[in-house]
């Protein structure tokens, strides 16, 4: 079975998934992610997808439902680099498969956690999160 | 009675049926159609392939209407199902010729020089036999040919038919041109009637230059659209939704109030999308959005 | 003109197999040159009929077939199971109806991501037809 590394960058981390998942793969990616958001405490999560080429309704599911634990979990969240094509057929599908925050890139992704990171209480009060 | 003669087996050995005869003759009534279709010079049909292929061309289609009407039983007329061999070909030859609207009829035109070569040549069977009726092969053969004609006719108007659509689709991309206003923001303004299969178009074109430009913000001005209906207010909010996952915000611009009481009914979320009433307001919010303004300069010479 | 590909049959048993037919599905429709937006419409039916065989009859099979000719270029699928069928196939159509609480896009979505759609649904045979094709 594939594992998808997940990358820390101080309370930051990163997932990139570069392959075709299995639904059973999904399922460890997703219990593998909650559990290190919780291990870390991490701040935020970046999940990249950009190449995937096909997002079922299940995957995208499992994007979705990964975004909300990790909200429960106190962390912010963004999907990264959903193909317009990919992007276009989720819509075609139902409007509401995926609901969390969406940027082109990585790069742009990073920035926008950076920036609500930034702006959130916990972090202004106590300046935690820059190590 | 001669129809009884025809049926005879003892019989059949001594006749030449007229598939038979025109088999005999076979290389020089092609000679003669090639003489016909090609230009004495060598230099070929205009608009065909070499003389050579079409010479090809021209012998396949001879053998399969001959072989068509050797194999069939004599008081029937041959099958013509879309997947016949000389269907094949014929549709092959429609395709080849269907793109130049001079070459056509062409196919038609090749047929029909092939039909009168062929009833030229039934004078000169010989029967070997009075029983066997001369007129009703020969009425057979035109009817076959009549047949023939009418699908390649039908091939030749469904593949024009193709065409056109697909013209129509190229005029709908340059209908719908995605302008890049600034760095990060996208113009799209939309004129005229937009049916579903344009709103399709639309939207992919759209979301392949969000991606492409990175764009934060794009402007869909809908002043020049009549009328929003059901489908492609559908549509509309189908790119936004679309957009919203890629990273990209849409503002909306230009909707007439029947515009909006449309979008209300069909649910729009007014939480992902900006409205502004006029293309200078949304190019405005645009320009707020990616931090960007537009200030006059300061020139002394208008305080 | 290129000769047609010869049809695939494929067997429907385990989430693996999912990934197998979307991606066969993909692949043919690349190779015939479809656009990004049909190849990535026709992947995601895929992948989405081919689950719904799995969750609701176990296991089944999925055929691709190139059905090309020299004008048009031509992509059927059918996805057949022996399950226990579907008992309203208008409600199943219907916007916004699934029976498995919620997951899955159901079959109008799917609907929408091909050319044509056919289905027939009775105890022991539930047969799908998807088709896209496109003008070459």
């Amino acid at each position: 079975m594939k594992k998808i590394p997940i990358l820390r960058l101080g309370r930051i981390l990163l997932v990139s998934i570069q392959e075709d998942l299995t639904d059973n793969e999904a399922m460890q990616f997703q219990s593998d992610l909650v559990n290190k958001v919780a291990e870390i405490e991490a701040l935020g999560v970046a999940v990249d997808i950009t190449a995937l080429d096909v997002v079922d309704s299940y995957m995208a599911r499992v994007i979705n439902d990964t975004a909300s634990m990790v909200r429960l979990l106190g962390a912010e969240v963004v999907i990264c680099g959903i193909q317009p094509y990919v992007a276009m057929t989720l819509i075609e599908m139902g409007r509401d498969l995926i609901g969390a925050d969406c940027a082109f890139n990585l790069d742009q992704g990073l920035e926008m956690l950076r920036e609500r990171i930034a702006h959130r209480g916990d972090i202004r009060f106590t300046g935690d999160g820059d190590e | 009675m001669p129809r009884i003669g025809i049926r005879d087996p003892t019989r059949m050995p001594m006749t030449v049926s007229l598939s038979q005869h025109l088999q005999t003759h076979r290389d020089e009534i092609l000679a003669e159609w090639f003489a016909k279709w090609l230009p004495a010079d060598n230099s070929g049909q205009p608009g065909w392939a070499s003389p050579a292929q079409t010479r090809h061309i021209m012998q396949t289609l001879f053998d399969q209407i001959l072989s068509a009407l050797t194999t069939a039983p004599p008081d029937q007329l041959p099958d013509l199902d879309e997947q016949a061999p000389l269907c094949v070909h014929l549709r092959h030859l429609a395709a080849e010729q269907a793109r130049n609207p001079e070459q056509a009829t062409d196919p038609l035109r090749l047929l029909f020089s092939l039909r009168q070569l062929l009833l030229r040549h039934v004078t000169a069977w010989d029967r070997k036999s009075e029983t066997l009726s001369m007129a009703e092969p020969m009425l057979r053969l035109d009817r076959y040919f009549d047949r023939i004609a009418l699908f390649a006719f039908n091939s030749i108007l469904s593949l024009r038919d193709r065409h056109i659509s697909e013209q129509n689709l190229s005029l709908m991309e340059l209908s719908t041109p995605v302008l890049r206003l600034w760095h990060q923001i996208l113009l799209l303004p939309l004129v005229g009637i937009i049916d579903t299969g344009r709103a399709r178009q639309i939207a992919d074109h759209l979301l392949e230059a969000i991606a492409r430009h990175e764009a934060r913000v794009t402007v869909i001005d809908l002043t020049g659209v009549p009328i929003i209906d059901t489908s492609v207010a559908q549509h509309i909010m189908k790119t936004i939704d679309a957009a919203r996952l890629l990273g990209s915000r849409v503002v909306l611009t230009g909707i007439s109030p029947e515009g909006a009481q449309t979008l209300t009914k069909l649910g729009i979320r007014f939480g992902d999308v900006i409205c502004r009433a006029s293309l200078r307001a949304g190019i405005a919010e645009a320009l707020m959005i990616t931090g960007k303004r537009i200030t006059a300069m300061e020139d002394p010479a208008h305080p | 003109m290129n000769e047609r590909r010869p049809s695939v049959r494929l067997a429907i048993g385990n989430s693996s197999d999912i990934v197998t037919a979307r991606q066969a599905a993909r692949e043919l429709s690349a190779h015939l040159g479809f656009g990004k937006a049909h190849q990535t419409r026709l992947a995601t039916a895929v992948s989405e009929l081919t689950r719904n065989v799995i969750q609701y009859a176990g296991a089944g099979s999925c055929l691709i077939e190139d059905l090309s000719d020299p004008g048009e270029r031509m992509i059927r699928i059918t996805i057949e199971d022996h399950g226990p069928g579907i008992p309203d196939l208008t409600l199943a159509l219907q916007d916004g109806f699934s029976t498995s609480g919620g997951l899955g896009a159901g079959l109008p979505g799917v609907r929408r991501l091909v050319d044509s759609f056919h289905i027939s649904s009775n105890p022991g045979l539930t047969r799908i037809v998807i088709a896209i094709r496109k003008p070459v």
